[in-house]
């Protein structure tokens, strides 16, 4: 037995990877088995056997045969205490956030009321002058605060009392929660129960009064906020501190949770989450649904999908299906059309479960994760033979509650049978459609809902790594979208698109586009950063529609541009005519400034010819001003190129490129090659912008005509640059160096050149290198001209290359696009 | 601890066994072999109840002559006397850390007094009617009573007030009991019903109808389920494990009045009854059979209690007699 018992621990930690997995451990038998039998097919292995997968229980009390009656002649024992059972939080902690409230229950007093009522409190209690609803509203409330405190002096003590205590206070909550809602939440008649009831109670009473508002406060924020309104004013310090302890409900779990994160999944996945009902704007989401954002957002980037019907819209609910299912499908699209590589899953409880399931049938998904599924409908459960949904392709997840309504278990079975789809089922035992566990469970087994959430997540979180490692071994062993993926995998997730100018005459009225509310078919080239800013906030920079039509463009180009930088710091690639350099140095920040970040002042002193200019802008808070942007001004003309670095921002650009990440500097060349290598010319070409001055300066110089006839039409990428302001190593030595490489030679090429490259775009690739080593490699790179040699000489950026190489197969493929 | 449900089923097995290989390791003694040591007399009428106090150290009397005595536990020596019911008092309790009493009286009232002092600590008001039985629950802040008002009542012990009214039976309560770990309630009354509460919120779980009435009712707080001793009317002593009648424990005499019964287990496993034949009976827990009778009160022996650690037991004994006894044994 006992053995048995810790072989069921060990191997519920091998298996487990959380601690919250083994909560449920013990009823995962088939695990057990499994491991004890490892050669062993799970029974659905066989190509006959259906897709769907064996079913998983979490917190399913396993039935237990009947009690054999015993006879009045057995003995019993009389001695023997039952050890109490560990709870499955850390129960230190759960007690003192339980006790928080009696802890701080002075809070709610000023010290001008005196002494505390004594603990007869009741019967000094003045009750003249009180209305018939007053009366009952106060007795209400008073015996929903007494069931409490018997429950509270019940369970003390006990072995999960911060469980317990959690159940009684919520039930009373509840309670006076419908008195409060018999008056109708009337203002005036809350806003009195709530001054008598700090007035009068006793300190005990007092708290868990406190418990009641902060549970409530937290479902009901506005009212409360609104009955809470007279003390507020009054006391200045109790009552912000008040409002602190009442800002959330405690949780006896509290530990466990935050110190148990569900990992990243493999892939880096999109989550979307399905909207199960039109939703208001107006009406903030649940705190258990902010819960599972937020730890759905621990496995990948989550993505809430928000259908928007206007409430006074007199539509049906067919239409209002529509209407959701198209959201979610344009959503879909849109983030598909973005990113293209990664997976998307989409999850949805309840009616966003179908809806999920549904748009799986139109769109392409990785996985579908169906919370609470409503099997059965007024016409009987789901899964006829003209059930659309039985022909779904991809891998579903269904998490159903043991207690629900609206399926069955069994019922679930019956239509994972017959579904053509990959699919797992997972039980939680003694929860509804919507996965809430009642209160007796939670008794018997020591579980609070965030736990029961938590589990769940990590059975989701086991499917979706099932699905995503599958899914990616399925790529590679299918030939041409191998290279794509193992491109994928070694190059750091984000892209960075970028588009050039085209065609463009250099002319002053291109000042207008640079300024954010330029209507011209845009001429900024945003990071990708940028893009997913736009997606979620609106007054950035771009509007939505331009940078999707950038994108369009870049997708287009086939123009490839990786970079490995930390999110937050899009770079904006503005072309501007030589002339207006100096002016644009400060101008053109302004408007980017004001909306993002103040740019720190920037000398344009050096920037004599300047002429392509970098807006590095910052979006981290804290940055403040310590980043300095760069700015290198693209020429507006199509073919022509000048680099020319401010001061400042040449230091920036040159401590960015020489900071210890080469791993970003490879990445840079990496994503730029593919242009290079389709340049018609067919030369190659590199110049290297180092942090070593001298170095470069002599062999730009040196290539001068060829550099610069191969710079014609050139637009300049640079990538995301790295915000961390403190990394940067800023030698000043390198100031000016870049100005240096390109400013000789270019003048007279710009006017030879142009004409004849009107339509090509090209792409110089950008390499810097820090060590000594690395820039003569590029200087025999640019003088012998060649990516095989540069690859050879340095092993390190020899993936480079190879990158070089997949990317230009990328650019053939999408061409046809 | 609320598992009620689940846990007898599950633990029924496993008490077998250990108080099997228990009885064979230490040969357990076929017979106790209790002799009186002390006689107690002070009560000026008949004597209702007698309780040890939880620490071992002390015997509280309660008694129609409306005072509660508190005795020495291991030599009968007379402590003290408390007063202030108006009424003959029905029965006594100690609180866990045997600081405080509680004693219910006929005066429709119980009181909470400090051992220490004697002082009334706490009057709690509420019964309509006689007060019958009264417990502690094991955290001590709880005490629940029943009544001839056929109703239980919770009290807080800190504030006195009254936190819920169980309108549990339709004849008076002849008994009240808290579990092990103070999360059920059990009563049993006159009506023949025992019914078992959930403590937090009150509500009946389950009902056990006998044959009779219920006239007393006895937790012996073992595993997280609940064994109780049920002294019926009929000459039989019930003991059940939850909702299941385990054993019966027949020949003594009980027709009229609520004779507490009890557990003994700090020698051998006893069960341990009053009579109105004016003996205490003693009977072998698991083979039921009489294993001693004690001869020596002069009136129906109405309550009895067993010390908690040494292998004492006292008993009192009605208006003829109005004397406590106090009786030892080796095992």
């Amino acid at each position: 037995m006992y053995r048995g018992d810790k072989d069921l621990q060990t191997s519920a930690r091998k298996m487990g990877t959380s601690l919250l997995f083994q909560l449920s451990a013990y009823e995962r038998e088939l695990d057990l088995v499994f491991l004890d039998h490892s050669y062993a097919k799970p029974w659905n292995a066989h190509p006959d056997a259906s897709s769907a997968r064996p079913t998983r229980t979490l917190f399913v009390t396993p039935r237990r045969q009947a009690e054999t009656l015993s006879d009045s002649e057995s003995l019993i024992d009389v001695e023997t205490v039952t050890p109490t059972p560990i709870p499955l939080y850390d129960n230190q902690k759960a007690l003192s956030v339980m006790k928080e409230c009696e802890r701080h229950v002075l809070f709610a007093r000023t010290a001008a009321d005196g002494p505390p009522p004594p603990d007869d409190w009741e019967e000094h209690i003045n009750k003249t002058g009180w209305s018939v609803t007053q009366n009952k509203l106060f007795n209400k409330v008073v015996k929903a605060l007494q069931a409490e405190r018997l429950a509270r002096l019940a369970n003390e003590n006990a072995s999960n009392e911060p469980i317990l205590r959690r159940i009684a206070v919520d039930k009373c909550a509840r309670k006076v929660r419908h008195a409060l809602a018999s008056v109708n939440w009337e203002t005036k008649l809350t806003q009195w129960l709530h001054t008598t009831m700090i007035e009068s109670l006793s300190l005990s009473m007092l708290a868990a009064y406190l418990d009641v508002l902060q549970t409530l406060k937290s479902k009901l924020p506005t009212l409360i906020d609104r009955m809470l309104l007279p003390s507020a004013k009054t006391g200045a310090p109790s009552a912000e501190a008040l409002s602190l302890l009442l800002k959330r409900p405690w949780d006896p779990a509290v530990g466990v949770l935050s110190q148990n994160k569900p990992c990243k999944l493999p892939g880096s996945p999109l989550i979307l989450i399905a909207p199960s009902f039109p939703t208001n704007p107006a009406l903030s989401t649940s705190r258990r649904m902010r819960f599972w954002q937020s730890q759905l957002s621990c496995l990948g980037k989550v993505i809430p999908v928000h259908t928007h019907v206007n409430s006074g819209a007199n539509i049906g609910i067919t239409q209002c299906l529509e209407h959701m299912l198209g959201t979610v499908r344009a959503k879909v699209m849109e983030v598909h059309s973005h990113f293209p590589h990664k997976p998307i899953i989409l999850v949805g409880w309840n009616a966003g479960a179908l809806i999920a399931c549904h748009v799986s049938l139109m769109e392409y998904l990785t996985a579908v994760v169906c919370l609470g599924f409503p099997l059965l409908t007024v016409n009987g459960p789901r899964g006829d033979v003209d059930d659309p949904l039985l022909d779904m392709k991809t891998p579903v997840l269904f998490v159903v509650g043991q207690n629900a309504l609206q399926c069955t278990t069994d019922g679930m079975e019956e239509f994972r049978e017959k579904l053509r789809a990959d699919n797992s089922l997972v039980v939680v035992g003694g929860a509804d459609d919507n996965l809430r566990i009642n209160s007796a469970k939670m008794k018997s087994e020591g579980l609070t809902q965030t736990m029961v959430d938590r589990c769940v997540q990590d059975e989701i979180a086991d499917f979706l790594s099932g699905v995503l490692t599958r899914a990616e071994g399925h790529s590679h062993g299918s030939g041409e979208m191998r290279d794509l993926d193992t491109e994928k995998k070694k190059r750091p997730r984000r892209e960075l698109p970028f588009e050039m100018e085209r065609g463009r005459p250099s002319s002053p009225a291109l000042r207008v586009s640079i300024s954010p509310s330029g209507s011209e078919k845009s001429s900024l080239i945003t990071a990708t950063q940028l893009l997913k800013t736009h997606m979620q906030r609106s007054g950035t920079v771009l509007t939505h529609k331009q940078a999707q039509a950038q994108f369009a463009a870049f997708m287009k180009q086939n123009m490839l541009v990786r970079k490995n930088l930390p999110p937050g710091t899009p770079c904006i690639f503005v072309p501007v005519t030589s002339d207006q350099i100096e002016g644009l140095d400060r101008d053109d920040l302004r408007p980017h400034g004001k909306r993002r970040q103040t740019p720190s002042p920037t000398p344009s002193k050096a920037s004599k010819r300047a002429k392509i200019k970098v807006t590095i802008v910052s979006q981290s808070e804290s940055a403040g001003g310590a980043i300095n942007p760069a700015e290198v001004g693209v020429s507006g003309k199509p073919l022509t190129v000048a680099v020319g670095q401010t001061v400042p921002g040449a230091k920036e650009l040159s401590g960015l490129l020489t900071s210890p990440r080469s791993g970003s500097l490879s990445e840079v060349s990496g994503a730029l090659s593919p242009g290079s290598s389709s340049f018609s010319s067919g030369q190659p070409c590199m110049v290297s912008v180092s942090s070593t001055p001298a170095q470069v300066q002599a062999p730009a110089t040196a290539q001068a005509p060829s550099a610069s006839s191969l710079l014609q039409g050139l637009s300049f990428s640079l990538q995301e640059i790295v915000t961390k302001a403190p990394n940067l190593p800023s030698p000043a030595t390198s100031t000016g160096s870049t100005q240096a490489v390109c400013g000789k030679s270019q003048d007279p090429v710009l006017s030879s050149v142009g004409p004849s490259g009107g339509t090509l775009l090209r792409t110089v690739p950008v390499v810097t290198a820090g060590g000594v080593s690395k820039t003569t490699a590029i200087h025999q790179l640019l003088t012998n001209g060649g990516l095989a040699k540069l690859a050879s000489s340095l092993p390190g950026l020899a993936h480079i290359t190879n990158q070089t190489a997949g990317m230009c197969r990328t650019a053939k493929t999408r061409r046809p696009r | 601890m609320a598992t009620e449900d689940k846990k007898p089923e599950t633990d029924t097995k496993p008490p077998v066994v250990p108080s099997a290989s228990a009885s064979q390791s230490k040969s357990a003694p076929a017979k106790p072999n209790y002799s009186l040591k002390f006689t107690l007399a002070g009560h000026t009428k008949a004597v209702s109840s007698v309780k040890f106090s939880p620490s071992g150290e002390w015997l509280a009397s309660s008694s129609a002559d409306k005072l509660i005595k508190i005795w020495g536990a291991y030599d009968g020596k007379f402590e003290k006397t408390i007063s202030g019911h108006k009424l003959g008092i029905s029965d006594v309790a100690w609180s866990s850390d045997s600081n405080l009493l509680v004693s219910a009286s006929d005066d429709k009232t119980l009181k909470i007094w400090d051992v220490n002092s004697g002082k009334c600590l706490k009057t709690l008001k509420g019964h309509s009617n006689y007060v019958f039985c009264c417990n502690f629950n094991p955290q001590s802040n709880l005490i629940v009573s029943g009544s001839f008002d056929e109703s239980v009542r919770i009290w807080d012990v800190k504030t006195g007030k009254c936190l819920k009214t169980l309108p549990a039976h339709s004849d008076p309560v002849s008994a009240v009991h808290f579990n092990r770990d103070g999360s059920l309630i059990v009563s049993s009354s006159y009506d023949g019903l025992c019914r078992i509460w959930d403590t937090a919120s009150g509500q009946c779980l389950k009902t056990l109808i006998g044959k009779s009435s219920y006239l007393s009712v006895n937790l012996k707080k073992s595993k997280s389920h609940v064994q109780h001793l049920n002294s019926c009317i009929q000459k039989a002593k019930l003991l059940w494990i939850y909702f299941l009648c385990l054993k019966t424990y027949t020949g003594h005499k009980n027709e009229k009045y609520c004779i507490f019964a009890n557990f003994s287990v700090t020698g051998g496993k006893w069960i341990v009854s009053g009579s109105e034949d004016n003996m205490v009976y003693i009977w072998n827990l698991q083979t039921k059979e009489i294993v001693q009778k004690l001869q020596g009160h002069t009136d129906v022996v109405i309550s009895t209690a067993c010390h908690p650690t040494e292998n004492i037991i006292a008993s009192a004994a009605l208006e003829n007699d109005k004397t406590i006894k106090l009786w030892k044994s080796d095992c």
